[in-house]
């Protein structure tokens, strides 16, 4: 486009590109350690007898890479890209940026290290040691300087609407990560929290929540707002309609926390703010939905053709069907049936699959050819890890959908005496076997996707010329309406 | 629907080329998170202040309907001894008993049932007795918790009657 080549040669692309390659890596690494947990669950022995290999410790180390290494690297480099390109000026500071992408990738390595290692604090989402949540809380102020820093140097006064979701990230991240990693050192590598008890857990659950909610989505919510636009060549449905669920989702999303601790002694009222919160945020998340899905109207031609439109429509309909589950899943006769059971893993997963993997996967498809300058190689090979990706996730979610209730209806079914029909715990787990088997198989195909994605962007970004033809995959937008005036 | 539909609000060369419409809400979205917002409160007072529940209320309510529908057992009542309980007294035995008093009840590592020795008494109601609490010194578990009080009964009545009880 002619907008971007007058800027590129002030933008740090340098940067971008290294987030860029740090995500796909990581993000084989964490879901190869995914997947070998699939295979621990399905058959145990798989764990070799090593203690650094047995679930327990595997099991937080595929969390942590997947979410903050693969989706934290992923979200950086499209934030580097599209912020740049949107308030046409480089970034704030080039050192800045370089210390925030060594420092991010220092932590996942220390972290890749101590989890294996059985060092923990126990909390979910939240297990790295407090030297390393003191390194994670100096690099996000850092990242955070430089974020602000671009904002106030802009060259537009305009502040497009990915820039504000971006934005809730920043400063959401920043006030959760330090409040639920307030600990009282011990040792080097032992600590305990500040709070106790039940506060503790809803401390913990408040930020567990809201890192799905400011990590997973709304960042990704942000670059969808750039990057389907970019890729369909077509105006985003409605400014009115961004604004409203933006703040529908901001201000609604840190209440919902108590639904991941319902049925516990978490006070009754504070259970039923997290219940009525979770369910008001199914109309601000599908505002979301709506805005990406319509403005893909008037472009559903080009599907048939383009892999990264197919990306975006998977992405943004996993999106729809999580986050009408997730509330479903808050009202508390649905929780008393799917908590403790593979019925969360299956909503974990249409989220982190779904939503965040194929909103990754469309959005490296755009930025690789666009960064190198050069076409993407295989269309044919996109297209075969579009299909590979989805058929995987349906797999991976229907197994666990099917094995959440199948477990959850056992643990109630009571015998003609009135007694517990599965009273061995062990009987129900015998059940999910053969779906774990399924799940195993869906994971893996998800795996080779991410696979064969990498090699094609190594083919691409190394110049061979494109093996589908010339034609371009992404087509810049022919002609766009005249504004209104 | 007005006449702003599909009109682009002309900010793109501040936002990397990108255009925006400034379409109407969805009217059903619209719908949707009224009724949410609205039915969600409405939940929380009804819960709360109508019908006054809470999760202790609701696990007291389930308690009482199945103390309705299973009222707890009277074990010193006399029993009557049906082929239907010995069988399915043996089933219990030869999975939960079979480990310790052995497949012909001549004991391992728990003592032999069938002689005329009983050392925790062998009447009904003392083998009774002597399943459901168990002889937790002796690593012999209490078996209630976990078999429940009518399938304690059906094991007692095969033991007794197999393993010869006075
Ligand atoms: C190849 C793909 C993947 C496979 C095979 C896989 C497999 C697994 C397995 C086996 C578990 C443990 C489930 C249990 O404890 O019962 C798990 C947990 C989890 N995974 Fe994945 N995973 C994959 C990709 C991802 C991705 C891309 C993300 C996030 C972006 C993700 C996020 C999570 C989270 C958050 C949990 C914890 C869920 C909970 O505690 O409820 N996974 N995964
Ligand atoms: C409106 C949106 C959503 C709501 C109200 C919601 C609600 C819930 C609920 C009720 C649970 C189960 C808690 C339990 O029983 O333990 C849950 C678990 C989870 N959800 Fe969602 N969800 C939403 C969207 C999403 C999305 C889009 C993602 C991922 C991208 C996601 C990721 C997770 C994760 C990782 C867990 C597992 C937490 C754990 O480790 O136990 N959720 N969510």
């Amino acid at each position: 486009m002619s907008t971007e080549t007058a800027h590129t040669p002030n933008y740090d692309d340098a940067v971008t590109k290294k987030f860029l390659i740090a995500s796909v890596t990581w993000g084989a690494v964490g879901m190869l350690v995914g997947v070998i947990c699939a295979l621990q669950l399905a058959w145990w022995p798989a764990n070799l007898n090593v203690p650094w290999l047995t679930f327990g410790r595997l099991r937080p180390l595929h969390t942590n890479a997947v979410i903050f290494a693969f989706t934290g690297n992923f979200i950086f480099a499209a934030m580097y890209y599209s912020m740049q390109r949107l308030l046409k000026t480089r970034m704030f500071n080039d050192v800045l940026s370089q210390v925030h992408f060594w420092g991010w990738q220092s932590i996942i390595v220390a972290a890749a290290i101590t989890l294996p290692a059985g060092l923990s604090q126990s909390k979910e989402y939240a297990e790295l040691i407090w030297p390393i949540d003191i390194a994670i809380a100096v690099i996000w102020v850092v990242m955070a300087v430089n974020f602000f820093g671009t904002i106030a140097i802009r060259k537009v006064k305009h502040l497009y609407v990915a820039i504000w979701f971006y934005m809730s990230m920043v400063i959401t991240i920043a006030v959760l990560h330090i409040v639920n990693s307030l600990v009282l050192p011990a040792s080097a590598t032992v600590s305990y929290p500040v709070f106790s008890g039940i506060t503790d857990a809803l401390v913990q659950w408040w930020y567990g929540h809201n890192a799905v909610g400011f990590l997973l989505t709304t960042p990704i919510l942000g670059l969808m707002y750039y990057f389907v636009p970019k890729t369909a060549g077509r105006p985003v449905y409605s400014y009115r309609l961004s604004i409203l669920h933006f703040w529908g989702l901001v201000f609604l999303y840190i209440w919902a926390g108590p639904h991941h601790i319902l049925y516990s002694s978490l006070p009754d009222w504070a259970q039923t703010t997290g219940v009525v919160f979770s369910v008001m945020l199914l109309a601000p998340s599908w505002g979301g939905m709506l805005n990406g899905l319509l403005t893909l109207r008037g472009a559903w031609d080009k599907l048939r053709t383009d892999p990264l439109l197919k990306f975006w429509v998977v992405a943004i309909t996993f999106y729809g069907m999580s986050t009408f589950e997730g509330p479903m899943m808050s009202i508390r006769a649905v929780n008393a049936l799917s908590h403790f059971t593979d019925w969360t893993i299956g909503h974990v997963h249409s989220g982190a699959l779904g939503w965040v993997g194929m909103a990754a996967f469309a959005t490296f498809y755009y930025m690789v050819p666009k960064l190198w300058n050069n076409q993407l190689y295989s269309v044919k090979a996109a297209t075969l890890h579009f299909w590979l990706a989805t058929i995987g996730i349906v797999l991976y979610v229907m197994a666990m959908w099917t094995a959440g209730i199948t477990q959850g209806l056992m643990w109630r079914e009571l015998d003609a005496d009135g007694q517990l029909q599965y009273p061995n715990f062990m009987d129900t787990v015998l059940q999910l076997i053969p779906l774990y088997w399924i799940r195993l198989v869906g994971g893996t195909m998800y795996l080779v996707g991410l696979l064969v994605m990498a090699w094609n962007l190594v083919k691409t970004a190394s110049g061979v010329a494109p093996k589908d033809g010339p034609e371009q995959v992404t087509a810049a937008p022919e002609s766009l309406p005249t504004p209104a005036k | 629907m007005s006449k702003t539909q599909d009109q682009v609000l002309g900010h793109g060369d501040e936002c990397d080329g990108i255009e925006e419409y400034d379409n109407d809400l969805p009217a059903w979205w619209v719908g949707l998170f009224i009724l949410t917002v609205v039915g969600g409160i409405g939940y929380a007072i009804n819960y709360h202040f109508v019908s006054e529940t809470s999760q202790l209320a609701q696990y007291q309510a389930e308690m009482a309907e199945a103390e309705a529908q299973w009222p707890a057992m009277d074990m010193t009542a006399t029993v009557v001894v049906t082929e239907e309980m010995l069988a399915e007294g043996k089933d219990l035995y030869m999975t939960n008993c079979i480990g310790c008093h052995g497949p012909e009840m001549k004991g391992g590592i728990g003592p032999d049932l069938t002689d005329a020795e009983w050392v925790h008494g062998g009447t009904f109601n003392e083998i009774q007795n002597t399943i459901s609490k168990g002889v937790p010194e002796k690593g012999m578990l209490s078996w209630e918790p976990i078999l429940g009080p009518q399938k304690v009964q059906k094991v007692t009545a095969y033991v007794h009657a197999a393993g010869g009880g006075q």
